[in-house]
């Protein structure tokens, strides 16, 4: 275990510098993009002094690199600040929304792991057959095919023509609620899985050790399962971490098309609206989220192949 | 009330007795929909039609609209204008409770028109004596406002200003406990008390909004027991969740009247009734090349609305030539405006020194995002092509289109307006007046001493034909100077299932929020 926690302590403390570089990189695009917060939040009709008294309230007249030191100060201080158009604290905000997003990313990805990986074994055992094609044409459609239209189609179907799940919303969190946000939102997820898979097991089976394995007469799913998949897993982890990103940059469509209330939606809102504080706050818990992924399939790959664990 | 210095006018009204309004125990949910979760449900910080929506039904004014948006009483029972038209005074109904169950007191008035003279929407006061001072924080109180005793509030302007009553009707001027105010803070925003037929029952952010009826309303309870908002911002979901039958009201979503109102199930439940908005081109007045009339008039003469309205609307809004909206007083359906003449706007290129576009850059034409708007802009470069002028379209978001427009950084735009109360001062002062260059309104940065004197005048006149004339006066030599392009009136577009009886579709009512009262509407 030992092994294991000093590379996870240094892949924790290189996270560090990432993070302060995406808060910078964001509050520069927030400051310099056109729009102003104060007057966003007056509607069609606005008092120019009026615009002038938000914009001194919540120091928006000051320059950048002050904002800045201000934000980070309070940032230090587990503070995200409090939101322009809503007038509470960010961290409320986020935290109402974590959860929804937080069920809909790990039911997304079980789906793209189970059904993904599922489908890449399938089609890697029988490479060329008519189930192989199956699978792999109905992978790039999924990896191809975009979220919102997705989302519409599955809506169409399954809620408004056969009326067996709901077209939208939360629901009091019934998993109903939740199949059709997750199958659209894994589907890109699923997909790349599927390929990934697919090659790299083709790939290890072809090699001796499991031709020797055969020949000692072990059953195949034996084989598969215990010789062949461990060592195809590597590449697989890989796309499954560069996934989430896919899962990140998704969420916002999947969670508008079915007015899923999660963090995501917000985030498109808080832009909109110029609400820097959530903006901010919002992209980064995403980045927070993204790179722990990341440290979590380092981890895992120390797990899964111990010659990494070794330096080799 | 007051001797001889006030003229009674009006209204003596029937304060419905509570069990009236709607009688009998409320039953019954109405499923209703928005956009976009309201960003705060406190009076004085709304600025949005969807906070707006549920404020109107949590919260009182002293007036309030009917369908033919004329003022009728609400927290006041009546009220009278004195005789140069800078005094009202308002008496209160007895027995106003708040969803606290305390009586509301003319105190209350005070308290809340000050606390929201400093919020979001301060020109809803800003006619009152001595308020411009207090807003900016020069002084302590607003001295227009007076509490006479327990029932009775005086309000004097600083000079008579007719659609005075619709502003007592707008929701900004809700009454609110100072109580619960100064308890909850900014919470209040999220936990707010009124007087209105519902309360907050729940808010779940980004996927509902829940109300309940309130028994003590001083009409009686409302006949609904429940209105659940939900918070869908894909209009296409809307329009699924409808067809589902998890909505009783919803809008129709773009490109699909027509198809609605052929659907064999759909058509006896859609709903579209004009309100009180104009969707127009715009242009900056003080840049070249539209700081040249003959510029202005040959690009309004190049435009041919019909292909928006008929092409790209399927004609499920108003056509129209003037700025004011048929729905509001002062609409004039003769006003002439320049119209489709592609011969007259080569014509005036010439003029203007232009021959056959030669010499005129290309302009920009900003817009805000939005499907529609792109599919106008596309065809809006396409007719003027015909006539030799290139437009480039720039596609911002709303934050930042609104701010360089406001900023006069364009030089043509697509700038709606819609107006707050039923009043042409709310149009034409507001969008023309030089003193509201900017932000305030006049974004077409538009400057006439003249037409300034004319809207002084028509602004301080009693409310009547005489006054009525001078802003039709004003929008045709507006129209006429071309700084202004109507493209299509507003209506409002929704699907109401059959079992819902009561839901006003007046002007200031729009799909899919309804600003109506809902404490009118039953399910059966």
């Amino acid at each position: 275990m030992s092994e294991l926690l000093e590379p996870a302590a240094k892949r924790v403390l290189a996270l560090l510098p990432v993070l302060l570089g995406v808060s910078v990189l964001v509050f520069a695009l927030t400051a310099v993009g056109l729009g102003d917060p104060a007057r966003a939040m007056l509607g069609q009709r606005a008092d120019p002094e009026l615009v002038e008294q938000i914009r001194r309230d919540y120091a928006l007249d000051r320059p950048i690199h002050v904002r800045y030191a201000a934000w980070m100060a309070r940032l230090l201080r587990g503070d995200l600040g409090t939101s322009y158009h809503q007038q509470r604290p960010v961290g409320e905000i986020i935290a109402e929304r974590l959860p929804a997003t937080g069920r809909l990313a790990l039911a997304a990805t079980g789906i793209a792991i189970v059904v993904g990986l599922g489908a890449g074994v399938a089609a890697a055992l029988r490479p060329g057959r008519l189930l192989d094609q199956l699978l792999m044409g109905a992978a790039v459609l999924g990896i191809s095919t975009p979220v919102f239209w997705l989302g519409m189609m599955l809506s169409l179907l399954f809620a408004v023509l056969l009326g067996w799940l709901p077209v939208s919303g939360y629901g009091d969190g019934a998993w109903a609620y939740l199949v059709l946000p997750a199958l659209t939102l894994g589907a890109i997820h699923t997909g790349t899985i599927a390929r990934m898979a697919r090659s790299s097991l083709l790939e290890v089976i072809r090699q001796e050790y499991i031709q020797t394995a055969r020949a000692k007469g072990l059953a195949e799913w034996l084989v598969v399962a215990k010789h062949a998949l461990r060592n195809a897993l590597i590449p697989v982890v890989t796309v499954i971490g560069i996934g989430l990103a896919d899962l990140l940059v998704g969420a916002p469509l999947t969670e508008t098309v079915f007015a899923w209330p999660g963090l995501g939606r917000m985030l498109v809102a808080a832009v909109g609206q110029r609400d820097l504080p959530v903006v901010m706050g919002a992209v980064l818990v995403f980045a927070v989220i993204y790179v722990f992924a990341n440290l979590v399939v380092d981890l895992a790959y120390l797990v899964i192949d111990p010659r990494i664990r070794r330096g080799r | 009330m007051r001797g001889g210095r006030l003229l009674s006018l009006l209204c003596l009204l029937l304060a419905a007795g509570p069990a009236g309004a709607e009688g009998g125990k409320p039953a019954g949910t109405l499923r209703g929909v928005f956009i976009a979760d309201p960003p705060t449900l406190d009076p004085a910080q709304a600025t949005d039609t969807t906070s707006s929506a549920v404020v109107r039904q949590l919260f009182d004014t002293l007036v309030e609209l009917d369908e033919r948006l004329q003022p009728v009483p609400a927290l006041a029972e009546r009220w009278t204008v004195s005789r140069d038209q800078r005094v009202y005074t308002f008496v209160l109904r007895p027995g106003v409770k708040f969803h606290t169950g305390r009586l509301m007191r003319a105190a209350d008035v005070k308290f809340s028109f000050e606390r929201a003279a400093r919020g979001k929407r301060p020109w809803v006061f800003e006619k009152l004596v001595g308020a411009p001072a207090f807003i900016k924080g020069a002084a302590g109180e607003i001295p227009g406002v007076r509490v006479l005793d327990e029932r009775t509030v005086e309000l004097t302007l600083e000079a008579p200003f007719a659609p005075f009553l619709f502003l007592m009707a707008y929701d900004a001027a809700s009454i609110v406990p100072r109580e619960e105010t100064e308890r909850l803070g900014a919470a209040f925003a999220t936990r707010p008390v009124g007087t209105g037929a519902f309360r907050l029952k729940e808010w779940r952010r980004d996927d509902r909004v829940v109300i309940e009826a309130f028994a003590d309303h001083f009409r009686g309870a409302p006949h609904l027991e429940r209105v659940i908002f939900r918070i869908i911002p894909a209009e296409i979901t809307r329009f699924n969740d409808y067809k589902a039958g998890n909505l009783d009201v919803s809008d129709i979503p773009t490109g699909h009247c027509r198809a609605v109102k052929a659907d064999p199930v759909l058509k006896g439940q859609v709903a579209i009734w004009p309100t009180l908005g104009t969707h127009a081109v715009r242009f900056n007045v003080e840049k070249p090349p539209f700081n040249d009339r003959r510029v202005r008039l040959a690009v309004a003469h190049a435009i041919d609305p019909t292909a928006v309205v008929e092409g790209l609307l399927e004609g499920c809004v108003i056509a129209g030539k003037g700025i004011l909206p048929p729905s509001l007083p002062g609409y004039n359906a003769a006003v002439t405006a320049p119209g489709f003449d592609r011969a007259r706007a080569r014509q005036l290129m010439l003029e203007a020194g232009f021959p056959g576009g030669r010499g005129l850059p290309p302009i920009t034409y900003h817009f805000n995002t939005g499907d529609l708007n792109q599919r106008i802009a596309e065809l809006l470069q396409a007719q003027l092509k015909e006539v030799g002028i290139t437009l480039e379209l720039r596609r911002l978001d709303w934050a930042a289109h609104i701010k360089v427009v406001d900023e006069g950084a364009v030089t043509m735009f697509r700038q709606g307006w819609i107006a707050d109360y039923p009043d042409p001062e709310n149009f034409l002062t507001v969008l023309f007046h030089s003193r509201n260059v900017g932000a305030a309104g006049n974004t077409s940065r538009y400057r006439s001493p003249d037409l300034d004197r004319l809207f002084d005048q028509a602004d301080a006149m009693p409310a009547g034909p005489p006054r009525i004339k001078l802003y039709q006066s004003a929008e045709q030599r507006i129209l006429d100077d071309g700084a202004w392009i109507t493209l299509y009136h507003y209506a409002s577009r929704a699907l109401i299932r059959p079992s819902v009886k009561g839901l006003e579709r007046s002007p200031l009512s729009t799909a899919p929020e309804f600003l109506a009262p809902l404490r009118k509407v039953k399910i059966e």
